[in-house]
């Protein structure tokens, strides 16, 4: 009951959030300054660089949830690469643009695995990054954060630069450590605090200028206390970027059949939480005993992510999606349970 | 660069393995020992800042031989008036607190016991760019037991950024971000630039859920504006910052146009209206109405500043005067609320006054942070004045004696003449004459935008020369301020006298009266008397031309031939008309 409460909170806040006022707009802004004379050649990559960041807002706002991240523009501007999160939980995306312009953004699709996210947004007319994965960096290696960390710049104001020197390589070892993240596969460790509320999506650039990583979500060890600054490499970003392309994950509703005899949660063993706003998130409330989903492992908290790789972004595409599913036929779910992502076979 | 940063951990690691020398870039040494060197001296004039008791405290920095500094309003009010002030020659300095700046979070504090305090070169903040490396010293911690700054090192994330107050106080407008570890305890402290050159007051992070430790987010107060307000604070005032009297709203075209504008304010007397566009205030261009509410952040209260709008007649250039942020006693509220605060403060003694070495320093009174300050800056007017005593006429208008300044409007041949004594004020103009008492009877001449107030200029100018600036009435010194026309900042003392305010700006320098504005209230147009100064003049050292503006028009420019004095007359002459 506790936990029910909580959930319909968390929804609460997301629903909030949604409305106009979540996003931070009003924030003051002020000039970029134009620079005179010639530029170190830092002072320059920044000026160039920082172009490619944008400032991403959405849902959020309340109880730890920020309303707003970043995100990198990359290819021919028309799409921007950030961190799946409930910031996203929108319809449109609101993008800020280095020179203060507003643009809307549209999903394309998500990596679960490794919790990005990429967005479409037209007219741009924004530099991009090239994202490639021989973009590496090694321990020692001199790197700077772009980011939006705390939503300190508004409008036309420039993302904040931080320095910092890669400390690691790694994979993110979540089994041995209290590090609780759904994401477990190589990261950049940086010596300074990068990974700051809003900093997620942002860019990790070398001494070049490319980039070379793209900052994670804020991320701390449950038995330290201590918070890990780290970045998805460029090529795990490269090859996530181009399994959204290949449309592994498709968006919800794609225009798929409807089944004659669909399946239908309730039918299936899975109640899920009460459905009070338009995109309320797939939270399985309580399994019915000796039902399918029961069989299958599916467990009371689980979050529906995928279904058969079709992205499950509210209750209402859940059963969407289960409508284009023959009520004979099995299919895959791909739950989140806690940190842990797990692929679920249902067998009727 | 990358490959500096390997060589210098390969630097690191070959201490411990002398066999083998690295070879250095040339130019990665000198640009080291360049930094070595610029943080050497920048740590020279850092200072830690400490209850009496020793214990505390914060940063801060000298600016001035003679010990003054600038620390963050935050820092000092815990401790009262009263502090100890650690430097890096080992020494603690014993100090008060001048003039504080609750809403931009600054306070000027003084050390005793040097008269050649190292102090820190005042850098431009304007020309800090994103991507400069900065470093920060301080006292992060209370680290500093031996009392030598902790310095660290970063980049400028950003510039010209807000962050919004905590209701109307602590500020930070146009401020500098780095990642520089900033610190509590570093409050208060200097940020330099790469040469070592001042560029702002480290005072606030975004810290958030990570506890109050860096999280790669420092913000400083750019040394523009504390510098703006240095002159202010030295008054030992409690000083103001500024509103426009109007405020501004984005249009559907995205320009930054006047939303709600106060028929009192100077703005709407210099002809802004409702739905003109904002293009300029300051040095600074506007296209977002955040930026000038970030812009205005900048300015104390009394500046005139350049304000640059279009309306239906095409871009118009003109210049407002600021009005005070605060109510009257609005602030001494806020401030005494934090000082109670800080009162309770464990180990917060009071300080015995009978055994304190600075109790002469300190002197209590309403809308001050320490009025002594006010007396001593006065005392330096009054010196410059004395020194600058122009031979005046023996006898004056205490020994019934009739002062005259008699000239022409420039460029023509009509007669002016400004005439004094005991009882009035005589102003003539041509055939027309007119007179006021010495005391009262000045507003209406001063809101009909009369000439006669340059009489009562005039006779302001002769008895702060002849009897000395305190003698004319309530004297406050206010600081410095800009004057239109004129290079840098000007000595600005107000005087009351009775229903009229006089405002006298002075020279730096030399002391002259360089403008005495008479205001009759903040809602009209003041009565502005220019002065100017020729050595060439027959009238040197006494001014040899006045010119009288009221707004931005120049109402009358006289030139000066002779000054006189006349036996009183008997019965009273002209009778003085109304204007």
């Amino acid at each position: 009951m506790i936990d029910l409460a909580l959930r319909i909170g968390a929804i609460l806040v997301v629903f909030l959030l949604s409305t106009p006022w979540g996003i931070a707009e009003d924030k003051p802004s002020s000039e970029v300054p134009i620079a005179q004379g010639s530029l170190s050649g830092l002072e320059e990559l920044f000026q160039n660089a920082q172009r490619s960041v944008v400032k991403l807002y959405g849902a959020g706002g309340m109880r730890g949830l920020e309303s707003y991240q970043s995100g990198v523009v990359i290819g021919d501007g028309s799409t921007i690469l950030t961190s799946w999160s409930t910031v996203l939980d929108v319809d449109k995306v609101r993008v800020v643009t280095y020179d203060g312009r507003r643009l809307d953004a549209e999903m394309i699709g998500v990596d679960p695995e490794c919790e990005l996210a990429l967005l479409r947004v037209e007219n741009s007319k924004l530099p991009g990054f090239v994202l490639e994965a021989k973009a590496q960096v090694r321990p020692g290696q001199r790197v700077f954060s772009i980011t939006n960390l705390f939503g300190i710049a508004a409008g036309n104001e420039a993302c904040s630069y931080q320095k910092g020197v890669v400390m690691a390589v790694s994979d993110l070892q979540s089994k041995y450590t209290g590090l609780r993240s759904v994401y477990r596969g190589k990261v950049i460790v940086v010596d300074v605090m990068t990974n700051n509320p809003g900093a997620a999506g942002g860019a990790l650039v070398d001494l070049g200028g490319r980039l070379v990583g793209v900052i994670g979500k804020e991320l701390r060890d449950e038995q330290s206390g201590i918070w890990l600054n780290y970045s998805i490499p460029a090529e795990v970003a490269a090859a996530s970027v181009e399994r959204i392309l290949a449309g592994k994950t498709r968006s919800a509703g794609a225009s798929l059949a409807l089944a004659k005899n669909p399946h239908r949660a309730l039918d299936l063993g899975m109640v899920l939480i009460p459905n009070v706003i338009p995109k309320t998130p797939a939270y399985i409330d309580r399994v019915r005993k000796d039902s399918l989903a029961a069989r299958a492992g599916i467990e009371a908290n689980d979050l529906v992510l995928l279904v058969n790789d079709q992205r499950v972004d509210s209750q209402r595409s859940f059963e969407q999606i289960l409508q284009t599913i023959e009520r004979g036929d099995s299919f895959q779910l791909l739950v989140q349970r806690g940190t842990e992502l797990l692929r679920v076979q249902i067998r009727p | 660069m990358a490959s500096i940063c390997l060589v210098l951990l390969g630097a690191g690691l070959a201490i411990g393995a002398p066999q083998q020398e690295p070879e250095l870039d040339p130019e990665v040494l000198s640009a080291q020992q360049k930094r070595v060197e610029a943080m050497r001296k920048a740590s020279m004039a850092t200072v830690g800042v400490f209850g009496l008791d020793s214990q505390g405290g914060g940063s801060g920095v000298c600016i001035s031989a003679d010990g003054y500094v600038l620390t963050n309003f935050h820092v000092s009010s815990p401790f009262g008036h009263r502090m100890r002030c650690g430097m890096n020659d080992g020494k603690m300095y014993e100090a008060v607190v001048a003039g504080i700046d609750p809403t931009g979070d600054l306070a000027v504090l003084k050390m005793y016991g040097r008269d050649d305090f190292p102090t820190a070169v005042i850098g431009d903040s304007d020309r800090v760019r994103v991507g400069q490396w900065c470093f920060a010293a301080g006292n992060p911690f209370v680290l500093a037991t031996n009392l030598q700054p902790t310095v660290t090192y970063g980049l400028i994330s950003g510039v010209r950024r807000y962050q919004y107050p905590s209701g109307t106080i602590l500020e930070y407008s146009d401020c500098i971000q780095t990642d520089a570890s900033i610190n509590p305890g570093n409050s208060g402290g200097p940020l330099f630039n790469a040469d070592g050159e001042l560029i702002g007051i480290n005072g606030r992070c975004s810290f958030e859920k990570r506890g109050r430790v860096n999280v790669g987010v420092g913000y400083a107060i750019s040394i523009k504006q504390a510098m703006n307000f240095y002159g202010n604070l030295r008054s030992g005032r409690i000083v103001d910052h500024a509103t426009l009297g109007f405020t501004v709203a984005s249009d559907p075209q995205g320009r930054v146009v006047v939303s709600n504008i106060l028929e009192s304010s100077d703005a709407y007397r210099r002809g802004l209206r409702y739905g003109d566009e904002v293009l300029r205030l300051g040095d600074r261009d506007i296209s977002t109405s955040n930026q000038l509410k970030n812009v205005l952040g900048i300015f104390p209260d009394y500046w005139r500043v350049a304000l640059r709008y279009r309306n239906e007649q095409g871009v118009q250039e003109s210049a407002i005067r600021l009005q005070s942020l605060h109510q009257p006693g609005e602030l001494d509220k806020i401030v005494e609320g934090s000082s109670e605060q800080g009162a309770k403060r464990p180990g917060e003694a009071k300080p015995a006054a009978s055994k304190d070495s600075l109790a002469e320093k300190y002197e209590s009174r309403r809308g001050f942070g320490n009025y002594y300050f006010n007396r001593s800056e006065l005392d330096r007017i009054v010196k410059l004045q004395e020194s600058r005593k122009p031979a005046l006429p023996t006898g004056g208008p205490d020994d019934a004696l009739q002062v005259r300044f008699v000239g022409s409007v420039l460029g023509e041949s009509t007669a002016v003449e400004t005439r004094f004594d005991p009882e009035k004020i005589h102003w003539a103009l041509a055939d027309k004459t007119s007179s006021v008492p010495v005391k009262g009877g000045w507003g209406s001449w001063i809101q009909n935008q009369d000439p006669l107030p340059i009489s009562i200029a005039m006779r302001l100018w002769y008895q702060w020369h002849e009897q000395g600036p305190r003698k004319l009435g309530e004297v406050i010194y206010i600081g410095q301020s800009p004057v239109l026309g004129k290079q840098g900042l000007l000595d600005m003392t107000r005087v009351v006298l009775g229903e009229v305010t006089a405002e006298v700006y002075t020279s730096l320098s030399s002391g002259d009266i360089e403008l005495i504005e008479l205001f009759t209230d903040r809602q009209t147009d003041p009565a502005e008397v220019y002065f100017d100064y020729d050595a060439a003049s027959p009238m040197a050292p006494m001014p040899s031309r006045v010119r009288l503006n009221y707004g931005l028009e120049s109402r009358l420019v006289v030139e000066w031939l002779k000054l006189d004095t006349l036996p009183v007359e008997k019965t009273e002459g002209v009778p003085g008309g109304q204007p």
